[in-house]
């Protein structure tokens, strides 16, 4: 009797606690991305960058998977996704040049060129927006413009691009077994976003030298520091704190780069306005003005057409900024010297010239200093990459 | 299981990142360009097309089927130093000449609303001389205290003529009234020019006496106004703003009822002032008033005395030298009273119009700032 | 009674009577409520005023409407008295302190000198090292919109959290085009000394934009 009432007790204590543990972790079905995504990737996060941002970052809708990852990068490299077979995202935004691709503007099938210089890949999640105007808010968004842009990949259609994706087995089964389903556009912007939030940069010596290592960076290069964040007005733009490592405020300025050489500003805006009242102004034609000479030196225009986003463009990063020259929207200046002296000389007067931009009075030793900092941002896997490493 | 503490911290990221993206999927690009291409045709139907270089569309007008009859131009409050010690000043005041010469049509004049100088120095005065003969449309000029104190306006009447002054234009009766006097504070002092231009130029030190349109001003009104047919519109110019604002910086008029009651009995009554920097809109009786954005800097608003129809402009980025300054256009409709456009550098533009004074500000309500002073 | 006794015995009821109806009068009780030590000296009381060191060596009181050099009537002296014995016996009560009311006027005198210096240098753009004719008063009337109740606060131009004195350095070296001052400048610390007074009683609010 004893043994029986025993038993009963032990069967109800197993109810009253190991059950409900039990219970709890089948709720919590698949195991939570976040372990996923930290415990997988954020070794990987370089010193600088913020992990809990790193993470908070990750949409909801496409968590980070080593599968995922490793099909996105394929597609990224993947030439085949052009419709000539010569293009792919890595041909402008190449590893090696710390994801751009040296040139002035881009260059894409049969040599076409656009209107505007390829920005980096790396840290590129962190945009609030995508492109120099912020024509695209997520990289899933991003992904899908270059292909079938006719001066870039040039496909005719996404259903196109689909195809001749669907027409690799290889690339049908992967693509099931990560996202359990077919090809579709989507999926591989999201495999391409993936993999693209794995190319991070930090770990440059100005990282060391915020985390307290003051020999990390030369004394010039420190005077740089103080410079840059002094006299020389950057930082004010070129936002940098614990919070937003990023040397960048997100923010889009007109500091007059590319108004020298437009002459017809007044028509092409009239021209854009024409589009608004005719409904002719669809986010592919955004797209393809953007990288069309002329009409791209609207910037920041073409998207929101408010008068003080005239000749507006994103403020760019700086980390990595030693390799991803020429500089600008337009890849104008070829060299860091060039970009300070111009932004020394007040940049280019018009009539929606940023009011933050003035002349900075810098001596000659004070642009030296600058450049020399500048150089100290420059990520030591980047570096890597640059010298030859393997992705 | 993942330790507890983790666990509430994820939960918050989770949350945030949730509501990020939750933002975000209701705007995918189609929608975002049609919103903002909405937006953009909103713009141009409430006529918030800047007098800019780039002018978009034409003139809208307002809510009423009123056509506004003319339209000028205004740049204020240069406050000019010599080139060699500031550059800022001068440079604004370029681009707002610029602006005025890049509206088309072109206003039927600009009109100066004082303080061209900004310590009354003869070569400040012929600096902004040079500068205005730039402009292409016919120029009126308003004299400001800046301009006036270190030699009791004698430079400035030799360049500009009398300080006081009106004119008919297109059925509107312009008066120019000189409304910065100041009864003698330099004297018992014994005070220089100088020291008595620095003074006036001080809006926070409390030596100078308080502005007034004077004894002698309040005649010449007076006179003026007795041709004046009670049913035609008046727009009054003054540098100071023809009420009691904010006595501590003399945003004042010391005899701004003795002048008001003048204007009370005429049908309609603008008033367009200088001197505060700032978006400013106001309303008393019949009479409507509206300040003109300075191309230098701009004011914080003072801690009281802030008229109820004014919506602020959003406080000024001090790192952006443009902001919280401008020029503007002053549209003048046939029956009386304006649309006032802020040509604000940094921001986009905003109209107050009509409709919102007329209506005490229950209509056609300017868009508030996100950071108001406080 | 003797005589002398009905002499003192009037004296006293003289006295008293005199007391009392000063005491209707208000003037006794104000005499007491001015508990000279912890007056401030008015402006402009000058060594006229009959001036009574206590016994205690330290402690002085002053009597303002007498002079010195001055005889006084039996009842003033009476009441001369009354506040020396009260003067004293609040001395008496408190706790010793190495703080002198000369350390206090001392304090008082600087923080007003300091203010003034910041008032001072507030208006000059010169005297901070300026170089554009911008002075802090031209966009700050009355330091309005300097906020420093908000401090440390983000400062957008600095794009860190920041102290007041990081924001006058960023004024000087922006609109005014001058070179910073040392954070630990006499200048620095009369401009802050004048721009947290002109903001005196306001509540303390760090980070509000």
């Amino acid at each position: 009797m004893k043994k029986k009432l025993l038993k009963r007790k032990l069967y109800l204590l197993i109810v009253i606690f190991i059950l409900p543990i039990f219970s709890l972790l089948l709720l919590h079905g698949n195991p939570d991305r976040y372990a996923q995504a930290s415990s997988k990737f954020r070794k990987n996060i370089p010193q600088g960058i913020p992990a809990d941002l790193w993470e908070m970052l990750i949409p909801e809708d496409n968590p980070m998977t080593e599968e995922k990852v490793a099909l996105g990068k394929d597609l990224y490299f993947d030439k085949r996704l052009s419709l000539d077979n010569t293009v792919s995202c890595a041909t402008c935004h190449d590893p090696k040049l710390a994801f751009t691709d040296a040139k002035r503007v881009s260059e894409g099938v049969r040599g076409k060129t656009g209107a505007r210089n390829a920005p980096t890949v790396l840290n590129s999640m962190f945009n609030v927006e995508q492109f120099w105007d912020g024509r695209s808010i997520t990289l899933e968004d991003q992904a899908k413009q270059p292909l079938i842009n006719p001066v870039e990949m040039a496909m005719p259609t996404h259903d196109a691009v689909v195809d001749k994706v669907k027409k690799n087995k290889d690339y049908v089964e992967r693509f099931q077994k990560v996202f359990g389903g077919p090809v579709t556009i989507d999926n591989i912007a999201k495999a391409i976003a993936a993999f693209e939030r794995t190319q991070l940069s930090g770990d440059s010596p100005f990282d060391r030298f915020m985390a307290g290592d003051k020999s990390a960076i030369s004394e010039p290069a420190k005077n740089g520091w103080e410079l840059f964040k002094g006299k020389a007005r950057c930082l004010t733009c070129h936002e940098f704190n614990a919070s937003s490592p990023f040397f960048t405020d997100f923010k889009y300025h007109n500091v007059g780069v590319g108004m020298k050489a437009t002459k017809n500003f007044e028509e092409l805006v009239r021209k854009i306005q024409g589009m608004v009242q005719k409904g002719t102004l669809t986010e592919k034609a955004i797209d393809e003005l953007a990288l069309t000479e002329g009409f791209s030196e609207l910037g920041r225009f073409l998207v929101t057409r408010q008068p003080k986003d005239l000749g507006a463009f994103k403020t760019s990063t700086l980390r990595d900024i030693e390799l991803t020259g020429p500089y600008m929207h337009d890849g104008s200046l070829k060299t860091l010297r060039e970009v300070i002296e111009f932004y020394n000389k007040g940049g280019e007067p018009n009539p929606n010239l940023d009011g933050g931009i003035r002349k900075l009075d810098l001596t000659e030793k004070e642009i030296s200093d600058l450049v020399e900092y500048l150089k100290t941002l420059t990520g030591d896997r980047v570096k890597r990459l640059a010298k030859g490493e393997k992705l | 299981m993942l330790p507890l503490k983790w666990k509430k911290s994820d939960e918050k990221y989770k949350k945030e990142r949730a509501e990020f993206f939750n933002a975000i999927k209701h705007l995918d690009r189609r929608t975002f360009l049609k919103v903002a291409g909405m937006a953009g045709a909103v713009f141009a139907s409430k006529g918030l097309i800047p007098p800019h270089s780039f002018q978009l569309i034409d003139m809208v007008h307002a809510k009423t089927d009123e056509k506004p009859g003319f339209r000028f131009a205004y740049i204020s409050d240069t406050h000019l130093y010599e080139r060699k010690l500031n550059e800022r000043f001068v440079r604004a005041m370029m681009r707002a000449v610029q602006d005025v010469n890049a509206l088309d049509p072109q206003p039927d004049f600009v009109f100066f609303g004082g303080d061209l100088a900004q310590l009354g120095q003869a070569g400040e005065l012929e600096l902004g001389k040079q500068i205005l003969s730039e402009v292409k449309a016919p120029i009126r000029m308003m004299v400001g205290e800046h301009d006036w104190f270190l030699d009791m306006g004698e430079k400035w009447q030799q360049l500009f003529g009398p300080s006081q002054y009106s004119f008919d234009h297109k059925g509107v009766h312009f008066i120019v009234l000189m409304s910065v006097n100041e009864k003698d504070f330099w004297t018992e002092r014994k005070m220089t020019p100088m020291e008595r231009m620095m003074t006036v130029a001080g809006l926070d030190n409390a030596l100078q006496s308080r502005f007034e349109v004077g004894k002698e001003g309040q005649e010449w009104l007076k006179k003026d106004l007795a041709k004046v047919p009670k049913d035609k519109p008046i727009v009054v110019f003054s540098h100071s703003p023809l009420y009691k604002y904010y006595k501590p910086w003399n945003f004042w008029t010391e005899d701004a009822e003795a002048v008001q009651k003048m204007l009370f009995p005429y049908q309609s009554v603008t008033v367009i002032h200088g001197h505060t920097h700032q978006m400013l809109t106001n309303r008393i009786k019949n009479i409507h008033f509206h300040g003109m954005l300075s191309t230098a800097w701009p004011w914080p608003y003072p801690p009281e005395g802030l008229p109820k129809l004014t919506v602020q402009f959003d406080r000024p980025d001090p790192f952006d030298e443009a902001d919280g300054n401008g020029n503007g256009t002053v549209d003048v409709y046939q029956k009386g009273y304006v649309d006032k456009h802020y040509n604000l550098w940094s921001k986009n533009p905003i109209k107050v119009t009509k409709t919102y004074l007329e209506s005490w500000g229950k209509e056609s309500i300017p868009p508030a700032p996100v950071f108001a002073t406080y | 009674m003797t005589k002398k006794h009905l002499k003192f015995f009037i004296m006293g009821l003289l006295t008293l009577g005199a007391f009392v109806l000063l005491v209707v009068l208000g003037k006794v009780g104000s005499y007491a409520e001015q508990s000279p030590q912890t007056k401030e000296l008015k402006k402009g009381s000058s060594s006229e005023n009959l001036v009574i060191p206590l016994c205690d060596g330290k402690t002085q009181i002053e009597i303002p409407d007498a002079r010195a050099g001055e005889a006084l009537s039996p009842e003033k002296a009476m009441k001369v008295a009354l506040m020396m014995k009260e003067a004293y016996a609040k001395e008496q009560a408190k706790q010793t302190s190495k703080w002198t009311k000369r350390d206090r006027l001392i304090w008082e005198r600087e923080q007003k000198r300091v203010i003034e210096e910041g008032n001072r240098l507030f208006h000059d753009w010169k005297a901070i090292g300026g170089t554009t004719g911008i002075s802090c008063d031209m966009c700050h009337p009355n330091a309005s919109n300097t906020h420093a109740e908000t401090y440390p606060k983000f400062q957008t131009q600095l794009k860190r959290v920041s102290t007041l004195r990081d924001m006058i350095n960023w004024c000087i070296e922006n609109p005014s085009k001058g070179k910073p001052l040392a954070l630990d400048d006499p200048k620095m610390i009369a401009l802050e000394a004048y721009i947290t007074n002109q903001r005196k009683g306001t509540p303390l609010a760090p980070g509000k934009h």
